[in-house]
C-alpha cells in the first residue's frame, strides 16, 4: 500500500514547503472532535504533533455537521476527518466565502458500498457477487418493503447512494434510510446476534467492520460514465449501475490559521494517516476499551519515523 | 366561548356537533367521488405551494445577520459564569462535592433527603462519569438561573400588564413546542459555536414553566392581601415584591422546580452540537456504538440528578421546616477533614469503573435477548405492522396484499366496508345517537383511505369542525388558518405522517396509559411499581431506549411508535391515576350509602369526576408524542422530524424553522381542541 511510504513522501513535500514561523504559541489551536472513534485517533496525533512543534493543544467536542460555523468564526482551528460522501452544505457554503479553508486531503484510504455481515453468504449463496442480490432479494424482505428486499440505506441527511445502486442495477430492493450511525450498528448488530440477512449502506475504515465480519458486494467498477451515461455498465437504461466512487477524506480549518500559526499551518496540510495506521488504534479503543490519549501516545512512541519529519519540515 | 349559534337552538333540530360531523362527512364523500375528475382535490398540486421555506430562510438569516453582534456579545458575556461554574465544580474535590449535597439534603429534609444525596453523587462517582457530570451541572447551574430571571420578568410582566397575558401564553405556547432541534441551527450562527448554544437552547425550554407559575401564583394572591398592601400605604414595586411575591412563593417554588427539570432534559440535546464534555455527549458517543449498556449507564446518571434535584426543590417548595445547621457543619467538616488527610491519594474520579462490568454485562444480555427472541419479536412487529400501522397509514385498500393478509384487496371489499359502517351508524342514529353514527362512517372513510392519503379539504373541513365543537368559532378559523400556512409551505404529506405516527401513538398510550393509570388507582401496591418506572421513562435521555428498540424490531415504523409510545405514556398515566383518586369523600360516601359496587361507583362516579384530569393527561401525552417526534426520526422515520434532522445537517434555517413551526402548528391545535374539550367538562360537571 502506498500509504506505508506516505510518511516519508511527505518529509520531501514538506522540505519543499521550507520551514514557517511558529508564531501565536501562547493561544491554544482548538482541534474539533466529533462523534466517531477514528476521527479521535486522527485528530489526537495530530494534536501531538502539533504539540511536538511547540504549540498549545485544546480538543473541542463538536458535531459534525455543526462545526462549520465554528471554524469560520475561529471558535474551531481546524477540523481533521471530513468525509466527502457525508457532510453538510454549511461546508461548502463557507469554503466559498473564503471563511474555511481546505488543508488538504488525509490519505486515508476509505470505502463505501453495499455490505453484509458475513452469515449471510451462508443465506444468499451467491454473494459477494451482486447479480445474487437478484434471487435472493425475498429473504431480504421485511414489513416495510415487502415484496421487496430490504437495504438499510444511510440516514436521509447523508444523501441516498444505496437507493440509487438499487435503481441503476435494478435489484428489487427498497432502501430504508436509517435515522443514525447508532441506528446502522445497532442492525448490524442484531443481525448479527440473529444470524438474520441484513444488506447495508457501510464504509471503512470503521470498527465494525471488524467487529460484525463486514463484507462489501462486489458491484461493477465505478467510472465516470457509469454515473453520467445510462447506456454504460449492466443496466442500459440507467445510471449509477456500478460501485461507489471512492472517497476522499479531507482536513479543513480557519481561514486565519496560516497567519496566525504558520508552522501550524504546514503539519497540518501535510499531516496524513493511513488506513493500516489508524484503524488499530481504533481496535485498541473500541474492542479493548484502550483511552485515546494513551493508544495514541503509545503509537506516537513507536512510529516517531511516521511523524517527526513533518514537524522538523515545518519549524526547522 | 359562546357564540349566537350555540345559544341558538338549530333550526334542524340537531347539536353543533352532530351538524360539523354531517360536514365533515359530506366534505370527505364529496373529495372521494370527485377524486377521479379532480385529482387535486386529494393531492394538493406542488405547483401551489409557495417557495416558504425559501422565504422563511432569507428572512431569517437577515434578522441573524442583523442580531448577531449583540448576541455574539451576549455569548461572550456568558461564557464567564460558565467557565466559573465549570472550574468551580471540577476544581472541588469530590468528596467536598459529596459533603455539601449530602449536607444540603440534611437541612433541606432531613435524613432521608441526605441519604438520596449521598447514594445519589456515590453512584455517579462509582460510574466513572464524573468530570462530565460536572460540566454538565455547570451547564444546569448557568442555564437555570437565566431560564429563572427570563420566565420571572415575563411572568412579572404580565401580571402588571394584564393585556399582555394572551400575547404571552400564545409565546410560552411556541417556546415549549417548537422543537429544540429545529432552532439550533439559527442559534449556532448567532450565538456562535461552543456551550452557550446549549445553554440558551435550555434557558428558551427551561423558562415558560417558572413564567407560567408566576403568572398563576400572582394570580392566586388574595385581593385582601393585595389591599392590605395599598391601604398601608406601599408603593406598587414594593406591593409586588414584598407582599405579593412572596405570598406566592410556593406557586413559583413549585415553578422553579419545574424549571430545573426542564433544564436538565435539554442536557442531551444541547449535546449534539457539542462544544462541552459533558455526560450528554457521552450519551451519544456510546448511543453510535450501539452500546446499550454503557449509555444506559450515562443515561442513568442523567436519571440519578434529575431526581436528587427534583427531591430536593421539591422539600424547598414545599417544606417549610430546616434541618439542624448543625449536622450541615459536622457533614462538611468531616468531608474536608477526609479530603486533606487523602490528599495526596485521592483517586481521580475518572479512574471509578465499579460499574463498567454491570454495564457491559447488560450489553452483553442484550445481545443475547435478542438471539434468543428474535422470532416472535419480528412475529410481533410483523403483525402490528401489517394489521394495525400500515392499514391507518395508507388504507386499507392499498395495505392490503397477497403478502400481508394473504388476498388481494378488490373495489367490492371497499364497498363492504362502507356498507357495514352504514349499516352501523344507521342502528346508531335509530337509537338516537346520530353523532356517534357520523362518526363510525367517517371512521371508516378513514380508515379506508388511509390517514397519510386523507384528501387536504378533508383535513381542514374536520380540525375546522373539531376547533368550531372544542373552542368556538375563533379555534376553527385559527385551525384552518395556521393548517393552510402547513398546505402552502409543502410540508403537508411530511406534516400527514407526523400526524399519523404521533396520532397512533396518542391512542395507543391513552389505551395502555389509562389502564396502567386505573389499575394504579385501584391498587396501590401497583403504584408503587409504576411510579419509579414514570419517574425513570420521564428522565432517562430517551436516546439510550432507541438501541434495544432498534435491536428488537429494526429501522422503520413500528420502532418509532414504541420509542414515542414509552415517553408518551407517562403523563396518562399519572393523570388517569391522580383523577380517580382524588375524588372528593362526600362524593363517595354518597354512592356507597346508595348501595352501589366498586366497579358502579368507578364508572358513575370516579371515572366522570375524573374526566377532565384525565382529558389534560391526554393533553400532556399529545404534547409529548409530538416532542417525541424529532428523537424518533433518529430511529428513521419520514415525517417532519426527518426534516429538522436534514435541515440540521444542512444548516438549512429555512426548513428547520418551517418543519419546526408546522410540528409546533400541529401539537398546538391538538392541545387548544383537548384543552377546550376538557373545559367543557369541567362546565358540565360544575368545577
Amino acid at each position: 500500500m502506498k500509504s506505508a511510504f506516505i510518511g516519508v513522501a511527505l518529509a520531501a513535500m514538506a522540505g519543499a514547503a521550507g520551514a514557517a514561523e511558529l508564531g501565536a504559541v501562547d493561544e491554544p489551536i482548538k482541534l474539533a472532535i466529533n462523534e466517531w472513534t477514528g476521527q479521535h485517533v486522527t485528530t489526537h496525533v495530530a494534536g501531538e504533533m502539533l504539540k511536538a512543534a511547540g504549540y498549545k493543544v485544546e480538543y473541542v467536542t463538536a458535531g459534525m455537521l455543526n462545526q462549520f460555523q465554528a471554524i469560520a468564526d475561529g471558535d474551531i482551528t481546524a477540523t481533521l476527518e471530513i468525509w466527502s460522501s457525508n457532510v453538510s452544505d454549511e461546508y461548502y457554503k463557507k469554503m466559498e466565502e473564503g471563511t474555511v479553508i481546505d488543508l488538504g486531503e488525509l490519505g486515508l484510504d476509505a470505502r463505501e458500498g453495499i455490505a453484509y455481515p458475513a452469515h449471510v453468504e451462508e443465506m444468499c449463496p451467491g454473494l459477494p457477487a451482486w447479480e445474487a442480490l437478484k434471487d435472493c432479494a425475498q429473504i431480504f424482505a421485511t414489513a416495510e418493503t415487502i415484496p421487496m428486499g430490504r437495504l438499510v440505506d444511510y440516514p436521509a441527511d447523508w444523501g441516498t447512494p444505496g437507493a440509487d445502486r438499487m435503481k441503476g442495477l435494478g435489484l428489487p430492493f427498497k432502501a430504508i434510510p436509517a435515522g443514525s450511525e447508532g441506528a446502522l450498528i445497532a442492525e448490524l448488530r442484531a443481525s448479527t446476534e440473529r444470524k438474520s440477512p441484513l444488506l447495508i449502506t457501510f464504509w471503512q475504515p470503521h470498527w465494525a467492520m471488524s467487529a460484525y465480519n463486514v463484507k462489501f458486494v462486489d458491484l461493477p467498477e465505478a467510472e465516470d460514465a457509469c454515473f453520467t451515461d445510462p447506456s454504460w455498465g449492466p443496466n442500459p437504461n440507467e445510471v449509477n449501475d456500478c460501485d461507489f466512487t471512492s472517497t476522499t477524506i479531507t482536513k479543513a480549518g480557519w481561514a486565519g490559521l496560516k497567519d496566525k500559526w504558520p508552522a501550524a499551518y504546514e503539519i497540518l496540510v501535510n499531516y496524513k494517516l493511513s488506513v493500516e495506521d489508524q484503524q488499530p488504534m481504533m481496535g485498541a479503543i473500541d474492542v479493548d476499551g484502550g483511552k485515546v490519549e494513551e493508544v495514541v501516545a503509545k503509537w506516537m512512541a513507536e512510529n516517531e519515523a511516521k511523524w517527526r519529519p513533518v514537524v522538523d519540515a515545518a519549524i526547522k | 366561548m359562546t357564540t349566537a349559534a350555540d345559544v341558538l337552538p338549530s333550526r334542524l333540530g340537531l347539536t353543533p356537533g352532530t351538524r360539523a360531523a354531517l360536514v365533515v362527512l359530506l366534505t370527505g364523500a364529496l373529495c372521494l367521488a370527485l377524486e377521479p375528475v379532480l385529482p387535486w382535490l386529494v393531492k394538493w398540486p406542488d405547483a401551489w405551494t409557495l417557495p416558504a421555506t425559501q422565504w422563511v430562510d432569507t428572512v431569517t438569516r437577515w434578522i441573524l445577520g442583523w442580531l448577531k453582534p449583540l448576541a455574539r456579545a451576549f455569548a461572550d458575556l456568558m461564557r464567564y459564569p460558565m467557565d466559573w461554574a465549570n472550574l468551580a465544580l471540577n476544581a472541588t474535590p469530590w468528596p467536598v462535592t459529596i459533603g455539601l449535597i449530602t449536607a444540603l439534603g440534611w437541612y433541606l429534609g432531613g435524613l432521608r433527603m441526605a441519604a438520596l444525596g449521598f447514594l445519589g453523587l456515590s453512584f455517579v462517582l462509582a460510574s466513572g462519569y464524573w468530570s462530565e457530570s460536572m460540566n454538565t451541572l455547570a451547564l444546569v447551574a448557568v442555564s437555570v438561573p437565566l431560564a429563572l430571571i427570563v420566565g420571572g420578568a415575563i411572568g412579572l410582566l404580565a401580571n402588571e400588564f394584564p393585556r399582555l397575558k394572551p400575547p404571552v401564553q400564545a409565546v410560552l405556547d411556541v417556546m415549549q413546542t417548537v422543537p429544540t432541534f429545529a432552532y439550533l441551527t439559527p442559534l449556532l450562527v448567532l450565538f456562535g459555536f461552543g456551550p452557550v448554544v446549549g445553554l440558551i437552547a435550555s434557558a428558551i425550554y427551561a423558562a415558560p414553566p417558572m413564567a407560567r407559575n408566576v403568572i398563576l401564583g400572582l394570580e392566586r394572591v388574595e385581593s385582601e392581601i393585595k389591599e392590605a398592601a395599598v391601604m398601608s400605604g406601599a408603593g406598587r414595586l414594593q406591593q409586588l415584591f414584598q407582599v405579593e411575591v412572596p405570598s406566592a412563593a410556593s406557586q413559583i417554588m413549585v415553578g422553579v422546580n419545574q424549571c430545573l427539570m426542564a433544564a436538565l432534559s435539554m442536557v442531551i440535546i444541547a449535546a449534539v452540537i457539542g462544544g462541552f464534555n459533558d455526560i450528554g455527549w457521552e450519551v451519544l458517543l456510546t448511543m453510535r456504538k450501539a452500546q446499550f449498556g454503557q449509555s444506559l449507564l450515562a443515561g442513568l446518571v442523567i436519571v440519578v440528578f434529575a431526581v436528587v434535584i427534583d427531591r430536593m426543590s421539591g422539600a424547598l417548595a414545599i417544606e417549610r421546616r430546616r434541618h439542624d445547621p448543625r449536622v450541615v457543619y459536622g457533614v462538611l467538616a468531616l468531608a474536608a477533614v477526609l479530603t486533606a488527610l487523602f490528599w495526596s491519594r485521592l483517586p481521580d474520579p475518572a479512574e471509578f469503573t465499579l460499574l463498567a462490568p454491570v454495564a457491559e454485562a447488560v450489553d452483553t444480555g442484550l445481545g443475547e435477548f435478542t438471539a434468543a427472541n428474535g422470532d416472535w419479536l419480528a412475529g410481533v412487529k410483523n403483525g402490528a405492522m401489517f394489521y394495525v400501522l400500515l392499514p391507518l397509514r395508507i388504507g386499507l385498500d392499498q395495505a392490503v396484499l397477497p403478502f400481508t393478509w394473504g388476498f388481494a384487496w378488490t373495489p367490492g371489499m371497499s364497498w363492504a366496508v362502507f356498507a357495514a359502517g352504514a349499516a352501523l351508524c344507521l342502528i346508531l342514529i335509530w337509537r338516537g345517537r346520530v353523532t356517534a353514527g357520523l362518526m363510525v362512517l367517517i371512521g371508516a372513510g378513514m380508515l379506508e383511505t388511509g390517514i397519510a392519503d386523507l384528501p387536504w379539504p378533508f383535513v381542514l373541513v374536520g380540525a375546522a369542525a373539531l376547533g368550531r365543537i372544542a373552542g368556538g368559532w375563533r379555534l376553527s378559523l385559527l385551525a384552518v388558518g395556521l393548517m393552510l400556512t402547513i398546505l402552502l409551505s409543502g410540508l403537508w404529506d411530511r406534516a400527514m405522517l407526523s400526524l399519523y405516527l404521533s396520532g397512533v401513538s396518542v391512542v395507543a398510550c391513552a389505551v395502555v396509559g389509562g389502564f396502567f393509570g386505573l389499575w394504579s388507582a385501584v391498587s396501590p401496591m401497583a403504584w408503587r411499581i409504576v411510579q419509579p418506572i414514570c419517574d425513570m421513562l420521564q428522565t432517562i435521555p430517551l436516546f439510550v431506549f432507541l438501541i434495544p428498540v432498534l435491536m428488537f424490531f429494526q429501522i422503520g415504523e413500528f420502532s418509532a411508535f414504541l420509542a414515542i409510545c414509552a415517553y408518551a405514556v407517562v403523563p396518562m398515566i399519572r393523570y388517569t391515576r391522580h383523577g380517580l383518586v382524588s375524588t372528593p369523600p362526600e362524593l363517595m360516601e354518597a354512592a356507597i350509602a346508595s348501595g352501589a359496587t366498586g366497579w358502579q361507583i368507578m364508572r358513575d362516579v370516579r371515572a366522570p369526576y375524573a374526566a377532565p384530569t384525565i382529558l389534560l393527561g391526554l393533553n400532556q401525552t399529545i404534547l409529548y408524542a409530538f416532542a417525541m417526534l424529532v428523537i424518533a426520526a433518529l430511529i428513521g422515520t419520514t415525517g417532519l422530524g426527518q426534516s429538522i434532522y436534514l435541515a440540521l445537517g444542512k444548516a438549512d434555517v429555512g426548513l428547520g424553522i418551517s418543519a419546526g413551526a408546522a410540528m409546533a402548528i400541529l401539537a398546538f391545535l391538538a392541545d387548544r381542541m383537548v384543552q377546550g374539550f376538557a373545559e367543557e367538562r369541567r362546565r358540565a360537571l360544575g368545577l
